[in-house]
């Protein structure tokens, strides 16, 4: 089949897209396209007859998925493989792209489980799957999607299961750090794309850590062997696991207590400053219920397709706005506990419209990887068609010290309409904020100064004082 | 054909999984490791013999190392 058959039009390479050398996604406005090596293909249609394809795609474990046998466009976008094209899968595009260090603990691990689960009904029908990364997982709302069919690939007798280690550095240990020691994977996973290596591992899960399940075997053998034997050569260390007959059960077994152990992986979502934080703090039920009702009044007015809830907290309004019909809202907030909390939540209602991420606008996820593009800032994956600040422009403005005016800036660049909450001066929070503060700081934090920046950048569509007295709502649109 | 697999798997790992088999590997890491097996598994071993120990007792404090607060101290520069 000459390659120019396959073509797609339309469409860009994704540029996190290239590990793999048999399987290459383009991205489209409508769909994402992945095209396949003579290997790649070979594989696709081994797993397209198979009944795991089939019970997955049904219940949407995995991406929907179809042939594009008509191929399409651009002759460009076909070079992206580098190789002879010879199928084209076509993909449903996942409302929004997150990575893992965004995801909270209760993610990590359900994504880690979903990994394990494709990996033991794959091994039931002779398949594999060629690597174990959470950046394989996407998610709709709070149910996690696997949307890598290029990672399937048929079992190679007498071969160990190569994605083992990627599944420890990536998966296993962020999970560890979390559930035994209360370290924050997040800030880790973000650091280092390929995950925590099993020698630093061992390093950090140390003394009693020795004694938690699990860490004995997948942590500090795990660094022994691979000191001991990690230079060897791997095609002469899997000779010989196949001499040594080496059977695929091995993997079934070794993968089933895998799933054991992630499974009893446990996080306490503590109390934080910011779990129970509207309990515990100034809001009036007159304030809430206002506060509400204008997020439906704006978001009914044009059904945004996406919208951002930024500074979610236990996504009340996020749920308010879904409710009027917004099509998905990414709710975020800096506080992991609290995202947790929400995620929990969102799972038990088995909400596929809400995703919760963990991110603080004060430093947002930036490009990471090759090129810094292989995984995007949070603004290239989609912006919002709405966009909600509520409670959060003091927060950003004392604690993190924004300038108003910089914060003013960064939402009129986003060009959407926005429905923004000032807490004044006299706000019994942003006394508090102050509090700790010199005398006359963050003189910008002003009513009069902020309307000022706000009449200078966006048009006022509505202006709404809550009953409290000191806060005050908007709904802007770009000017 | 050689079938290359894009992923390293990392010889340490792959071999590692023969031991975490536990019996159902026991034939394999015989024939892989001899008798280096038996050392192998005393490492495991002894870790869990250690948490058996250590399970219902006081928390292992640093103390029995030698503790860095007895090394003289730098002065500050």
């Amino acid at each position: 089949m000459a390659t120019s058959e396959y073509q797609v039009s339309g469409v860009e390479r994704d540029p996190g897209s290239f590990r793999d050398r048999d399987s290459r996604v383009l991205v489209g406005s409508d769909a994402v396209y992945r095209l396949l090596s003579e290997r790649g293909a070979e594989d696709w249609n081994r797993l397209a007859s198979s009944r795991l394809f089939e019970a997955f795609i049904a219940d949407g474990t995995l991406v929907s998925t179809e042939e594009a046998s008509n191929g399409i466009a651009d002759p460009e976008a076909s070079r992206a493989l580098g190789q002879p094209v010879r199928a084209v899968l076509r993909h449903e595009r996942v409302p929004f792209v997150s990575y893992p260090y965004e995801w909270t603990f209760g993610m990590l691990r359900e994504a880690a489980l979903l990994q394990l689960d494709l990996l033991l009904a794959a091994l039931e029908e002779d398949f594999s799957l060629k690597d174990a990364t959470p950046y394989n997982v996407q998610w709709r709302g709070s149910k996690p999607v696997f949307i890598d069919i290029g990672s399937f690939e048929p079992l190679r007798e007498g071969e160990p299961w190569a994605g083992y280690r990627q599944f420890c550095m990536l998966f296993l240990y962020p999970l560890m750090l979390q559930a035994y020691r209360g370290i924050a994977f997040q800030p880790i996973a973000r650091g280092s794309i390929d995950g925590i290596a099993p020698t630093d591992a061992a390093r950090i899960l140390r003394g009693r850590d020795r004694f938690r399940r699990g860490v004995l075997s997948h942590v500090h053998l795990h660094a022994r062997m691979e000191r001991r034997y990690g230079e060897r050569d791997g095609a002469e260390v899997k000779r010989d696991l196949r001499r040594a007959n080496f059977k695929a059960e091995l993997i079934k077994t070794n993968v089933t207590r895998l799933r054991r152990l992630v499974a009893r992986l446990n996080w306490r979502a503590g109390d934080t400053a910011w779990t129970g934080y509207r309990e515990a703090n100034t809001y009036t039920d007159a304030d809430t219920d206002r506060k509400a009702a204008f997020v439906r009044a704006a978001v009914a007015e044009r059904r945004p397709a996406l919208v951002w809830d930024m500074g979610c907290n236990d996504g009340a309004y996020a749920k308010a706005a879904v409710e009027s019909g917004a099509g998905y809202v990414v709710a975020f907030d800096l506080d992991h506990a609290t995202v947790e909390v929400l995620y929990r939540a969102l799972r038990e209602a088995g909400n596929t419209q809400i995703l919760p991420l963990v991110l603080d606008l004060a430093d947002p996820s930036p490009g990471l990887g090759w090129r810094g593009m292989e995984r995007r800032p949070i603004e290239g994956r989609g912006r919002p068609d709405l966009a909600l600040a509520l409670a959060l422009i003091h927060h950003l403005s004392i604690t993190a010290n924004v300038p108003l005016a910089e914060i003013l800036d960064w939402l009129r660049s986003l060009d959407r309409a926005v429905v923004l909450e000032f807490p004044t001066r006299e706000d019994p929070m942003v006394q508090r904020l102050l509090s700790g503060k010199g005398q006359g700081s963050n003189s910008d934090y002003e009513l009069e100064t902020f309307e000022r920046l706000l009449g200078e950048r966006f048009s006022i569509r509505r202006r709404e004082p809550l009953p409290s007295g000191t806060r005050i709502l908007y709904h802007l649109h770009p000017a | 054909m050689q079938l290359l697999a894009y992923l390293d798997p990392g010889s340490g790992s792959m071999l590692l999984q023969v031991l975490l088999g536990g019996v159902a590997g026991v034939a394999v890491a015989i024939k892989m490791f001899g008798k280096r097996v038996w050392r192998l598994l005393a490492f495991w071993r002894r870790g869990r013999d250690e948490s058996l120990q250590d399970a219902p007792g006081p928390p292992v404090t640093e103390g029995k190392r030698s503790s860095p607060s007895a090394k003289p101290q730098k002065e500050p520069i």
